[in-house]
């Protein structure tokens, strides 16, 4: 049952289109291999290097964008790999998320005194995953792509080997990834054998002949495991429960990169899956993402209001995101990929979302301290008085979480809240809305300590806080990007609009 | 002494596989042991593995049988780390079960 | 069907007589156990929780590194099948599929991974032994005072 002989024509490869994924496979076995036999040259070295990746794969991405703009979206590799609008817009997204993570990263292992190479390489390990996620036109390289994510974060989050909470984060992370990867990869066998198919065109295209047949169980099966598989990789509730303790348990800027780039990978996986390959299930699947988007909504925000460590908040305010992003996946479900809809201003969301994420976990690493320990709201209390622009930048990042006017996540929630009000899914942006008001809660709370508490009794006997130049850096540019957009945010609007074009698939080949 | 055998259809293996995958998924919710959890899984992507042959059988089709592979490779990466992070743990807490892996709490 | 009469007899015989021995052993011996003599050591001092295994992470790696090489086995083998038809493609596939696998292997072996047995790097605690602390200084010779005190008695 080998290839049958004279059957088989090579796909052609064109390198230029997969040049994003190449720099940052090929960047990333360079920088594993010298690093192991330079161990003499200086650390940060790493860290430049995983930053300059970042940026080149971003310089090409734009590149291509502008090619594509030109000569059209096309099917790549024997149509398992789809250059369009949709894959740059993700690429772009996850360049600038690897590339900020890495410079909060460099300060950070320098502090706890992990300093290696090794963080690095599964940075761009992961990101490479993850752009194969993105421009996935088929099943099988999507759960590759999903897989070389996922192990990769796996290891980055049991990665401080002196913390058993970062073990156990990775334990967690470990046994229900692999846990929900195993349905995702059933829900593709039961596809697979409703339609013959992985290819997301083949399957779109399956039963065209045979319109009856839409609703054969396997299929359906098929696509409610694919839903479950990716909702626990999205934490979209109720298969969130993973979230807070792998978030509160990994290393702060491992935390940061999985809310970023780990995020917007697997939705951007949602979006091919559901709103690209299944469109002809749609019926079926939009009314669980309706609820889903609910329920993760409310639990997002109401779970959040009790907690008292940061970053533990941080991860339901994450899952709170999540449901936002789902309004938008349940919008793109009514009118298709085609018209403007939920998908651009999703993507939008992503892109914001991870900056915000990323800005918000580089202070919190800061105030965490040596040891990665300090993230109770009681060691926030005060910050004002200690590091008064830190305070002002964490405290533009949790109103832009919040959703206020002239910050980016003004911007992102309007946009979902409008695609869905534009589907007349009035109930979903009513309870989105005051998801929205329960989440402001949240943010006020931590607000509340960093301007208007005192700091706590034996606070001035810790270590002092120490804002290390490149994480500064990154923070800066986070609150630059987060207040530029809020302010003048056509361009972005104006970019992810095209995000549309491609949702529809290109036969070729 | 002749003992009447029925010709395996597909259905059969895919019935098969679906017992062996919802014995996966409950043995992952039911046991504590982080290893017998992780075999479990471990299962859970072996009866996928028998789902895409049955189909591939099925459809006459190469692709199903050329994705064990892929799935197989995963699944071993998935050992290897999943055993390097279970190590890492069993080295400080020897005998640890997934309800002593409780720090987290909120 | 009666040629393999013999062997069934001498199976069921050789069950039977292990069977038999057990059950008897188990009849007939005396049994009082103590704690005494469940301990794993008759003397010394008695355990008083478990200690944990010595667990030499080297075995790890190398088991991971077979599974790795293992998995290697499973693209290269259809490839080897169907060599002819795949052609000059799967040819160069398969060269950038063992390159990438090279390289993961090469960082393995110059983070010393496959480096077995004691490690031959030597510290000179210079830094952390004061200069006063001297062979001579350090150690105090103990045995002569007290055997001829013990001569004179």
């Amino acid at each position: 049952m080998i290839v049958a002989a004279g059957t088989f024509t090579a796909p052609s490869i064109d390198w230029f289109a997969l040049a994003p994924l190449l720099v940052l496979l090929v960047g990333g076995l360079v920088l594993l291999v010298t690093a192991s036999f330079t161990p003499q040259w200086p650390k940060h070295l790493y860290a430049y290097a995983t930053v300059a990746l970042g940026l080149a794969a971003m310089v090409v991405a734009f590149v291509q964008w502008h090619a594509i703009t030109r000569d059209g979206p096309k099917l790549l590799v024997g149509n398992a790999v789809s250059y369009d609008h949709f894959s740059m817009f993700g690429i772009i997204t996850i360049c600038i998320g690897l590339s900020l993570s890495a410079m909060v990263t460099d300060d950070f292992l320098r502090r706890e005194g992990m300093e290696g190479p090794e963080i690095y390489g599964l940075y761009l390990m992961a990101a490479v995953g993850g752009i194969v996620m993105v421009m996935s036109n088929d099943l099988i390289v999507l759960f590759l792509g999903l897989e070389t994510l996922s192990i990769s974060l796996y290891v980055l989050a049991a990665s401080n080997r002196r913390r058993a909470e970062s073990q156990e984060a990775g334990i967690k992370y470990f046994v229900l990834g692999g846990f929900s990867s195993a349905f995702f990869l059933y829900g593709i066998a039961l596809i697979y054998g409703g339609t013959g198919s992985t290819n997301f065109n083949r399957i779109l295209t399956a039963f065209d002949s045979v319109p009856l047949q839409r609703k054969d169980s396997l299929v359906l099966v098929g696509v409610a495991l694919l839903l479950v598989g990716l909702g626990f990789k999205v934490s979209a509730a109720p298969f969130h429960f993973w979230a807070p303790d792998v978030y509160q348990g990994s290393p702060t800027p491992v935390t940061a990169f999985m809310a970023s780039v780990g995020k917007a990978a697997a939705f951007a996986a949602l979006f091919r899956v559901f709103v690209v390959a299944l469109p002809n299930w749609k019926d079926d699947w939009r009314p669980v993402v309706w609820v889903l988007a609910i329920l993760t909504l409310l639990v997002g925000s109401i779970s959040a209001v009790v907690q008292t460590n940061v970053k533990r908040m941080l991860a339901y305010s994450s899952i709170s995101h999540a449901g936002f992003i789902l309004i938008g996946l349940e919008a793109a479900g009514h009118s298709g990929a085609s018209t403007r809809s939920g998908m651009p201003s999703s993507m939008m969301y992503l892109m914001i979302y991870s900056v915000l994420v990323i800005g918000t976990f580089a202070v919190v690493a800061v105030v965490g301290r040596t040891g990665d320990g300090a993230t109770d709201l009681g060691s926030f209390r005060g910050l004002s008085r200690q590091k008064p622009w830190l305070a002002t930048a964490l405290t533009v990042f949790l109103l832009a979480q919040a959703g206020v006017p002239l910050t980016s996540g003004f911007i992102a929630k309007f946009g979902v809240i409008e695609a869905a009000v534009d589907e007349h899914s009035y109930a979903l942006a009513t309870i989105a809305m005051v998801s929205a008001v329960i989440g402001a809660f949240l943010y006020l709370r931590i607000l509340i300590s960093v301007w208007l508490a005192d700091a706590e009794v034996g606070d001035e006997k810790r270590e002092a806080m120490h804002i290390p130049i490149s994480t500064g850096a990154a923070i800066l540019l986070c609150v630059g990007f987060t207040i530029y957009v809020g302010v003048n945010p056509e361009w972005l609007i104006q970019a992810s609009d095209r995000v549309v074009l491609v949702a529809v698939p290109v036969v070729g080949g | 002494m002749v003992i009447a055998i029925a010709t395996p259809t597909t259905t059969w293996y895919l019935l098969l596989a679906a017992m062996l995958f919802s014995t996966g998924v409950v043995g992952v919710l039911v046991r504590r042991n982080p290893l017998v959890m992780f075999m479990c899984i471990e299962l859970m992507l072996n009866a996928v593995n028998l789902t895409f042959v049955a189909m591939a059988n099925k459809l006459g089709d190469i692709g199903g049988q050329t994705t064990v592979f892929f799935v197989m490779v995963v699944a071993a990466a998935e050992v290897v780390v999943g055993l390097g992070i279970i190590v890492s743990i069993l080295r400080r807490r020897p005998g640890a079960t997934a309800d002593d892996i409780a720090e987290l709490k909120g | 069907m009666g040629q393999y009469l013999p062997v069934v007899c001498l199976m069921i015989l050789a069950i039977l007589f292990g069977v038999v021995s057990f059950v008897a052993s188990r009849l007939l011996a005396p049994r009082r156990p103590s704690a005494a003599k469940q301990a794993p050591y008759e003397c010394g001092i008695v355990p008083g929780r478990e200690l944990p295994e010595r667990f030499p992470v080297s075995f790890y790696i190398v088991a991971m590194l077979f599974v790795m090489f293992d998995i290697e086995i499973i693209f290269i083998y259809p490839y080897a099948v169907s060599r002819q038809e795949l052609g000059s493609f799967g040819f160069w596939e398969m060269i950038a599929f063992t390159a990438v696998f090279f390289a993961a292997f090469v960082y393995v072996v110059a983070r010393g991974a496959l480096d077995w047995g004691p490690v031959h790097k030597y510290r000179r605690l210079d830094s952390a032994v004061s200069a006063e602390r001297t062979l001579s200084s350090t150690i105090r010779r103990v045995g002569t005072e007290g055997r001829l005190d013990e001569k004179a008695a």
